[in-house]
């Protein structure tokens, strides 16, 4: 059973606020799943580097969009969907402090 | 005459349409009354567009200057995780309240240049967590088939606006099953492509390594012109591939995995099947037994692999460029007070067991051996393709169940796409075709089954398909 404070833990790397009813909740739910899941613990599958060419990066060529580009000229839209906005930035709480 | 329209397929409407035999506006009307009719007590659409009259009549006016295109004027439904700049998307999720989208996705680019009509966008589970449409945050979606049961998911507004035939066809997604298990509950045809086929530019992420938008239609060959119209390589999605062309004349061969049906399939889905099978044999097709050693990993290695990509893609939903935005006491209370109130339970529970997964110490206990698990998974299912068409399995264990009964226990969810993870963990197409239908608590329900075969492989699914449509047809 996955314990009180590794759920806690999880929920603030998640960025998740859980009341103490959800953290048990989850900690009843987590473990059952992972009671399932964890077969994969078992196989004797390893990770092994893949074959060279098996993946690869895919790049698309570095050319810059011209004005008549349907992804151009997004910036209005964009601003108006900030849930804070003022003029042309985004207001977000302060994070630098001054002796920085 | 209006409800006859509403029943035609996108083949022969777009075969009427360019006969001038009916117009756009009619065709779009007639959709128009289904909806009116149902979707108060259904709930497969959030929104119908308020401007489908005016779209239907854009289109009528093109074909009059001569225009052509091979969707054009035909009205097809969206789900709610596909982009289309200038309107809502939610993901029927709280935390993408007011998002209105800033561009189309790439399917949805593809689908106006062919001429089509969006008449709304369907319900979901919220950001495609579930298999039933439960997880929406603005309620379930009923099955038309008995509105106590639930349509399948996470597509299931669009599969049920297709059976209920509030559209002609529609878009889904597919990370694990959403568009095949749905589809399988409501008596139509579902493809998941090859990963690559589709661009997910513009879909909203669940699992990068799994998804695929797909079509949800009556008939095979609307899935066809559907994919068709989709598919192609985006540079905006660098994952897409280019297929080629038509591969290799097949074997004729059909595998069944029979070590994986023996618990847990209900005995009269078993029956359909059975009697699919002999449908297959009595055309020329061979029914071979196989094994695929790994595929009772498959749901483990997916519960695994998918929420921890899960746990990555959602959290750019934050509040701070767009949707939900609360205030806490602290920039991460900002943050965890948002989420926590704008993500439902299983999407909660999702990221919390990919956050797990990945996290130091059991990083090499869970994932790593999924990712590994997964590669073997893969290369047995290609190498068991290198001698069969196609593996066929029942697309889910049962009909479509009752609404609630497995919202209680998570994991008796996740048991209903034990049958179509593995196309999305090894990237193989696979389509779900109405195999009949089933008697269950006096109610008749549609069952499906599905067939998986090789990479970039559809052309087999679909000649499989036709196969099987000629003896069922599901109104």
């Amino acid at each position: 059973m996955i314990s009180k404070e590794e759920i806690q833990h999880l929920s603030e790397l998640a960025r998740l606020k859980l009341s103490d009813d959800e953290v048990l909740g989850l900690q009843k739910d987590i473990s059952n799943i992972l009671g399932y899941v964890g077969q994969v613990s078992a196989t004797s599958a390893t990770d092994e580097a893949p074959t060279p060419g098996a993946t690869r990066n895919v790049m698309r060529t570095d050319t810059p969009r011209g004005d008549d580009d349907p992804l151009f000229n997004k910036r209005e839209s964009l601003l108006k969907a900030l849930p804070k906005r003022e003029g042309d930035y985004a207001v977000v709480r302060k994070i630098i402090q001054k002796d920085e | 005459m209006s409800k006859d329209l509403a029943k035609l397929s996108i083949t022969e409407a777009t075969r009427m349409l360019k006969a001038k035999e009916i117009s756009a506006v009619e065709l779009t009307r007639a959709c128009a009354a289904e909806i009116d009719a149902k979707n108060a007590e259904i709930h497969a659409y959030l929104e119908v567009f308020d401007d489908i009259d005016a779209q239907a009549k854009h289109t009528d006016e093109a074909r009059a200057r001569g225009e052509e295109g091979s969707l054009l004027g035909v009205p097809l439904a969206l789900k709610d995780n596909i982009l289309v700049e200038g309107r809502r998307a939610s993901a029927a999720s709280k935390i993408l309240e007011g998002y209105v989208a800033t561009y189309d996705a790439t399917v949805t680019r593809k689908l106006k240049n062919a001429g089509a009509i969006f008449l709304g966008r369907t319900n979901m589970d919220e950001f495609a967590h579930g298999s039933s449409t439960e997880n929406s945050a603005f309620g379930s979606t009923k099955n038309p088939y008995d509105l106590a049961r639930v349509p399948g998911g996470s597509s299931g507004g669009s599969a049920a606006a297709v059976a209920a035939h509030m559209a002609l066809g529609a878009l889904g997604t597919d990370t694990g099953g959403s568009i095949r298990e749905p589809a399988s509950f409501c008596g139509l045809v579902g493809l998941k492509p090859t990963y690559g086929a589709v661009s997910r530019f513009g879909l909203v992420a669940m699992g990068s390594s799994l998804d695929q938008a797909g079509p949800l239609t009556h008939t095979i060959e609307d899935a066809e012109l559907l994919f068709n119209v989709i598919r192609g390589k985006d540079p905006l999605d660098s994952t897409t591939i280019d297929q080629g062309s038509t591969l290799a004349k097949g074997t004729k061969k059909i595998g069944v995995p029979r070590h994986l049906l023996k618990n847990g399939v209900e005995t009269d889905v078993l029956k359909n099947f059975d009697a699919a099978l002999e449908q297959l044999k009595s055309n020329g097709y061979e029914i071979v037994d196989i094994e695929l050693p790994s595929a009772g990993l498959a749901l483990a290695i997916y519960y695994v692999v998918m929420p921890a990509e899960v746990s990555a893609n959602l959290a750019r939903f934050d509040g701070v460029r767009y949707g939900l935005s609360l205030v806490g006491t602290s920039q991460w209370e900002d943050y965890a007070k948002t989420r926590r109130s704008g993500f439902g339970a299983e999407a909660r529970r999702r990221i919390m067991l990919g956050t797990y997964v990945l996290s130091s110490g059991y990083y090499d206990a869970y994932y790593g051996k999924a990712i590994a698990a997964r590669a073997r998974l893969t290369s047995e299912v290609t190498s068991v393709l290198q001698k069969v068409d196609a593996i066929a399995v029942p697309s889910a264990p049962s009909p479509a169940p009752k609404l609630g009964e497995n919202v209680a226990d998570p994991l008796a969810m996740y048991l209903l796409d034990i049958f179509t993870v593995t196309a999305n963990l090894t990237g193989n197409p696979a389509i779900t075709v109405p195999m009949g239908m089933v008697t269950k608590e006096s109610v008749t329900l549609p069952v499906g089954i599905q067939f998986t075969a090789a990479h970039n492989d559809e052309a087999k699914l679909f000649e499989i398909g036709k196969v099987i449509q000629q003896k069922y047809t599901v109104q």
